[in-house]
């Protein structure tokens, strides 16, 4: 994929991240914790075109809680037409705790695979083995589980390539490259470009890029033909200072900078052609 | 075994939520999620270990003991 996708009219598959693992309601009251609550902010996403949702398992607490995820997916179910659920299967759990994500009933059409291992806070890394990736990412072709590949980093990238060698993977292969302070790629649009430019054959890319970055390198990954991933888990604030209102409201602005530059939105439906669901 | 600094409340100040919610008694404030894994001592995670918050508190405690000794004094 690349700049000729977006002049061809590759549609835009716009991903929404409601909840994630990281943050709670102090950091924004507005970020949905309990499955009901979830899928109501869901559902006004996909209103506005979300195609495909990134789903995490809160306890009542809102601590993290993988066993939490059946409850979320049915309550999207319930209240969403189309929209794809892809559950997480990331995080700082065991992988017993983290295959929850593609071991629900029904399974999720698609399930996210980190590729390797990332910093948090001061102790916190994230423990992503190629065994643990191997393990979820056969047990994913096995359900039928489309895999959004998770690069935290540029080295990750190898892992693709590896996996793809190994025969892990079916084409396309969506990788989600992921921009941020501290952990991820660092945030510069010659960054993005360079990792466009360094995808195996057969990809299609997501953007996902965390805080003030969310808004300037998911554009760039829109006019790069790529897809983009906006919400509350990557992204608390709407501009400096003004804590996001909604979901809605970042999948809203993300819509509308795509009709300003051209792009149409994928429908859940359009979404499953293009990633080979 | 969980931290000791670890309490779950459902206000602060700040916030008021309709569940409680992990709080750190040391630092004064709630904890994101990921952090309470910490706290919980959840996955491989110690709070002794992991919790630089936790391990300054209790030097701050055992200073405060050290002082109240050296006047004769208890902090129990």
């Amino acid at each position: 994929m690349g700049y000729g996708d977006y002049l061809d009219g590759e549609k835009l598959i716009v991903t929404v991240a409601t909840t994630g693992g990281v943050h709670g309601k102090d950091a924004n009251p507005n970020l949905p914790e309990q499955p009901e609550e979830i899928a109501a902010d869901v559902r006004a996403c996909e209103e506005l075109g979300a195609a495909i949702v990134h789903v995490h398992g809160r306890d009542e607490h809102g601590e993290n809680d993988a066993s939490r995820l059946q409850q979320v997916d049915d309550a999207i179910r319930d209240r969403c037409d189309d929209i794809i659920i892809q559950n997480t299967t990331g995080g700082q759990g065991p992988l017993e705790e983290r295959i929850e994500g593609i071991r629900t009933d029904p399974p999720p059409e698609m399930a996210s695979l980190d590729l390797g291992p990332f910093k948090r806070d001061r102790h916190i890394i994230t423990e992503h083995t190629r065994r643990s990736i191997d393990a979820l990412a056969l047990e994913m072709r096995d359900r039928g589980i489309k895999p959004e590949l998770e690069v935290f980093n540029g080295g990750q990238l190898n892992e693709v390539f590896r996996l793809i060698d190994e025969g892990l993977l079916d084409p396309p292969y969506y990788v989600n490259l992921i921009f941020g302070g501290r952990a991820f790629t660092i945030p510069r649009p010659r960054n993005v470009i360079n990792m466009v430019e360094n995808l195996p054959a057969e990809s299609a890319f997501n953007v996902l890029a965390t805080g003030p970055h969310q808004v300037p390198l998911t554009t760039l990954g829109i006019l790069l033909g790529g897809h983009v991933r906006v919400g509350l888990e990557d992204n608390l604030y709407y501009d400096d200072g003004r804590l996001a209102a909604s979901n809605a409201e970042l999948v809203e602005r993300t819509v509308e900078i795509a009709d300003r530059l051209g792009r149409e939105i994928a429908t859940p439906q359009e979404a499953r052609t293009i990633l080979g669901i | 075994m969980a931290c000791p600094y670890l309490r779950y409340r459902a206000s602060d100040e700040e916030h008021e939520f309709d569940h409680e919610r992990p709080y750190c008694a040391a630092m004064g404030r709630f904890v994101s999620p990921m952090r309470a894994d910490v706290c919980n001592d959840r996955h491989d995670f110690s709070h002794e270990t992991h919790c630089d918050v936790y391990r300054r508190a209790e030097e701050r405690t055992a200073e405060a003991a050290d002082a109240a000794d050296a006047v004769g004094e208890s902090v129990d």
